[in-house]
């Protein structure tokens, strides 16, 4: 595949147009508004950095690399595997249902795509669970998308989310969101790059105040988001 | 200063001599460098659970299996005779729960990982239970000194319907002594998994003083955290409505309900009120989880 039409792929998958639901979580974000831990800019671009740089980029986006890898050479067997240890790292029952959610309505989004190889289409089909990362690699995967762009298109499309997520909560101005999106965007190249090295051992999942946050907010009285 | 304080401390609590060839060469920068193991199994004869199993090399040692609640469930305390880690020790744990088989393990203190002068240290805890086994495992907490640098797994391995609740409170600090965790690393990884199928995964390498100590996202300041962690077949959600009635008397804490786990997480300043919560919590699920009522090791009062 030439190099822009990986890029007219990347933008795809990347896009909140994806109907997988992305824009129905906040991802404990709800929860920290609520609590007073996040009230302006400032609180939210601390909130979503650093759960970028110490959850996102140091958990989910090596496991999308190791997945995108596995795809790559065919070994369902090990996308499973891999599925199975991120199901684990999810904190709450919440962000457990939320990648679940968006695994299953990506995969039946692929499997109805003519452009996916055969055997990716099937291999999604008798999956039962299965993580967002890991239905959204096997689409990167198939259209053999640069995996290193690939981890930068998934970050940003998380960060995106994210702060949409903000604009509606906190609430913050469409100016304050798109700033957010500049300053926010800034490390996502090195966070990319690094997650292509980290060694399985020293994936992390180390986030107890999302943890926390996000268990608290199964029981909000009023929400507007699903996590 | 301190140093040899703790080396003081460190020969006079222990009564034991390193093995020799476990404890020799190699071990200059840190003579008292201890590679300590115990493995434990425990089986089901009849209506009774007995300590079938006791191996140990080096400091680490249980006592006579106690019965305060009858033949079917053994009670063990864990004793590890330095009362803490040092740079350069090794710790293994290995428990075996047998089919039909019920344990409970604790400790009599917190456990401390000291300051390593330049060496690694780790401790190593596999628990293994057979179908119909259960394991409770209600160690205090860790508390990690300024300019630890250690790695602690723990590794709970489960069959069939076995039943596992678990304490995992960690201090960094030691706070009564003003004392904050801002050198060394402290790396910690605990699995859960039934019958060869991950159901926990969580894994830090926190760096002393590094931001993301700050972070709310992640400790927010506070000093103390930690998961109280249920395993069985089936959590019923009363459970999760019955756990999620209490709350820590300082600090923060909140309960989720995973497949086949509760986890109620602490974030605070205060152990004794984190291990407090984790007791309550223990207490109410222990009728369901086990069909026993609570009773609180005694040790945990003195």
């Amino acid at each position: 595949m030439s190099s822009l039409a990986a890029l007219t792929r990347l933008l795809h998958l990347a896009s909140p147009a994806l109907p997988v639901g992305a824009f129905s979580y906040s991802q404990g974000l709800e929860w920290a508004v609520e609590c007073g831990w996040v009230t302006d800019e400032a609180g939210t671009r601390v909130w979503i950095g650093d759960l970028m740089r110490y959850g996102i980029a140091r958990c989910e986006a090596p496991a999308l690399v190791a997945m995108m890898r596995a795809w790559r050479t065919g070994e369902v067997n090990e996308v499973l595997r891999l599925d199975a240890e991120f199901l684990a790292t999810r904190e709450s029952m919440e962000l457990r249902a939320e990648t679940v959610q968006m695994g299953y309505s990506c995969a039946r989004l692929l499997r109805e795509l003519d452009t996916l190889p055969a055997f990716t289409r099937q291999a999604l089909t008798g999956i039962g669970e299965l993580s967002y990362p890991a239905a959204w690699s096997a689409a990167a995967a198939a259209w053999t998308l640069p995996p290193e762009d690939a981890v930068v298109a998934y970050l940003w499309a998380w960060l995106e989310n994210q702060v949409m997520a903000a604009v509606k909560i906190v609430p913050l101005g469409q100016s304050a969101g798109q700033r957010l999106l500049v300053a926010l965007g800034e490390p996502i190249p090195s966070l990319a790059r690094a997650a292509m090295t980290i060694a399985p051992d020293e994936w992390e999942n180390f986030t107890p105040g999302l943890a926390w946050a996000s268990a608290m907010h199964e029981t909000q009285y009023t929400r507007l988001f699903r996590s | 200063m301190r140093a040899n304080t703790q080396s003081l401390q460190r020969a006079e609590k222990t009564d034991c001599v390193p093995a020799a060839g476990l404890c020799g060469a190699g071990h200059a920068a840190n003579p008292q460098a201890w590679q300590a193991r115990l493995a434990l199994e425990f089986e089901r004869r009849e209506a009774r659970t007995v300590l079938s199993r006791r191996e140990h090399f080096g400091p680490l040692r249980v006592q006579k299996a106690l019965y305060p609640e009858g033949d079917a469930l053994s009670h063990a305390i864990l004793l590890h005779p330095p009362a803490g880690i040092a740079g350069g020790d090794t710790l293994d744990i290995d428990v075996t729960v047998g089919p039909g088989a019920q344990a409970l393990l604790t400790t009599p203190g917190a456990g401390k990982w000291y300051r390593a002068d330049g060496r690694r240290a780790r401790q190593d805890i596999r628990l293994k239970l057979a179908t119909g086994g259960s394991l409770e495992w209600l160690p205090q907490e860790s508390m990690v000194f300024d300019h630890a640098d250690g790695l602690a797994t723990l590794d709970v391995q489960l069959s069939g319907d076995a039943r596992f609740v678990g304490f995992d409170l960690w201090c960094l600090g030691r706070r009564a002594r003003g004392e904050r965790f801002e050198h060394g690393r402290m790396q910690t990884q605990v699995r859960i998994s039934r019958d060869a199928r991950p159901v926990f995964v969580e894994r830090a390498v926190l760096q002393g003083g590094e931001a993301r100590l700050a972070s709310p996202t992640a400790l927010g300041g506070a000093t103390v955290f930690g998961s109280l962690l249920i395993a069985a077949p089936v959590i019923d959600a009363t459970l999760l409505d019955i756990c999620r009635t209490e709350n820590p008397a300082e600090g923060r804490g909140a309960v989720t309900r995973l497949p086949g786990l509760l986890v109620a997480r602490y974030r605070g300043d205060d152990a004794e009120a984190a291990r407090h919560w984790f007791a309550r919590l223990w207490a109410l699920s222990r009728p369901t989880l086990l069909g026993r009522p609570a009773c609180p090791p005694r040790i945990w009062n003195t």
